[in-house]
């Protein structure tokens, strides 16, 4: 449908048709406008000017913000703990709700035909994660679990019980892998770094810290065992009520099967390689040194 | 069931070694050769372009995709725009992520603002029409402010869900 579009509308017919406007026919909506108390000027605003009677609220004196006349202050009565201490140095995970994802799929922003990735998130601008600011990753949140309903290879850092759930039952498969700071800014934006040149380099296991965390099959772990990961998954269809479909019989199996390696940072790409994309070509060494360290 | 992908990932990596040599290094120019002729005597480096494909799938797309066919409402609540617009004297267009453009604003921490954006055509007819919707709904007078030249709508309150609800049944 097409509008002709008059610019201005009827506020630009009146306009041309009253007298000129000048600063003597301007005045703003009664009651826009409140006008302030002049302190010092006679009635209500003169006298004490509004300072109360005598003593250091008249005379401007009063004592700093927090003093309490002398008892000890309620900043320094309470003792020091340590809330916050190390806030800088603790990883952060971006919450990403299954609401969200969902709404990605429908909009086509995210394909659910290709295993989904961090890289894949980021570019479809679904979410931001600030290397920088100690991010660690992205965490799947399970806000929105009754209304999820799509069938994805999805792989994430941390996930709560009942997203990893909401997947399942749908028929998916959800997977949490570490990624060290490095591999993390690589994986956020590859052509970057594509663009310096560098071998692809390979990614760092999880600390003494995150070690547990990424090898219990509960929390379905890249580093876990994939039997007790199969028996988890029936765990958790028992516990959330709902039947556990077949995997293996879909026509995705391929693609739902399709898992990085433990030092792979892109999927199909080995640590190694350099990537020359004006050429679109693809540089991988030989020599055995490399390939040892790089397979290691 | 999922034992074998654990494997099949493993041998991904490992795979490359059985492949003939390409181009010789100074082709590529990567090395920076600071003798004569050091690369003779280490193994040379493959070029393949069969890989390049994993590349293409990580290079982020500049224009927003077209959302594909859905009839009637998505799991996530998002609903399509009709497939004609409706005959009304106002058309509202969607946003470019393809959603309903109303925004909420709150100046001061007490003042809320509804706002309609990306409206053309007759703003008066929109406007008499959110003002009887919304007298329907809260049973009170609320003031709106029309602007015509960015031809937008403000109504005082937060009544986003409502009228977002509203276009859309209307079918913008």
């Amino acid at each position: 449908m097409s509008f002709p579009k008059k610019p201005g509308g009827k506020a630009l017919d009146v306009l041309q048709n009253l007298p000129r406007i000048t600063l003597a026919n301007l005045r703003p909506e009664p009651g826009a406008r409140q006008t302030e108390k002049r302190r010092g000027r006679g009635q209500y605003g003169g006298n004490r000017s509004g300072r109360g009677h005598k003593g250091e609220r008249q005379r401007g004196n009063r004592p700093r913000l927090g003093f309490e006349g002398g008892q000890t202050p309620f900043y320094l009565a309470i003792p020091k703990y340590g809330f916050n201490e190390g806030h800088s140095r603790r990883p952060q995970y971006h919450p990403l709700t299954l609401k969200r994802l969902q709404y990605l799929i429908d909009l086509g922003r995210v394909d659910p035909t290709q295993p989904i990735d961090l890289t894949q998130l980021v570019n479809a601008r679904g979410v931001t994660i600030q290397p920088l600011k100690r991010d660690y990753g992205v965490q799947l949140v399970d806000e929105g679990a009754e209304i999820f309903a799509a069938k994805i290879n999805i792989e994430v850092q941390r996930a709560t019980e009942g997203a990893i759930a909401a997947i399942e039952r749908n028929g998916g498969v959800i997977t949490t892998s570490f990624y060290d700071p490095i591999s993390l800014d690589i994986l956020i934006k590859p052509v970057p770094f594509f663009v310096r040149g560098q071998p692809i380099p390979k990614r760092m296991l999880p600390g003494e810290n995150m070690l547990p965390y990424y090898t219990s099959a509960d929390n379905r772990g890249y580093l876990a065992d994939p039997d007790k990961i199969q028996q988890a998954r029936l765990a958790l269809a028992q516990k959330y009520g709902y039947i556990l479909p077949d995997i293996s019989k879909d026509e995705l199996y391929h693609m739902l099967a399709m898992r990085k390696d433990i030092r792979q940072i892109f999927f199909g790409l080995s640590p190694g390689w350099v990537v020359n994309m004006p050429e679109k070509k693809i540089l991988k060494p030989t020599d055995e040194k490399l390939m040892k360290y790089y397979s290691s | 069931y999922l034992n074998s992908y654990m494997h099949k990932a493993w041998l991904g990596p490992s795979s490359l070694c059985c492949r003939t040599p390409g181009a010789p290094v100074s082709a590529a120019g990567l090395r920076f050769v600071s003798n004569a002729a050091p690369e003779d005597n280490r193994s040379p480096i493959i070029e393949s372009t069969e890989e390049y494909k994993y590349v293409e799938r990580l290079i982020p797309s500049s224009r927003i995709p077209t959302p594909p066919k859905h009839t009637g409402p998505t799991p996530s609540g998002w609903i399509p725009p009709a497939d004609s617009p409706p005959s009304l004297p106002y058309m509202i267009r969607r946003s470019r992520m393809h959603n309903i453009p109303i925004y909420t604003d709150v100046t001061n921490s007490n003042r809320k603002l509804t706002l309609i954006r990306k409206v053309e055509g007759d703003i008066w007819a929109l406007e008499k029409d959110v003002r009887q919707y919304l007298q329907e709904v809260t049973g009170k007078e609320l003031p709106t402010q029309v602007n015509e030249v960015t031809m937008t709508l403000k109504v005082k309150g937060h009544f986003d869900k409502e009228l977002k609800d509203w276009l859309v049944s209307k079918g913008f």
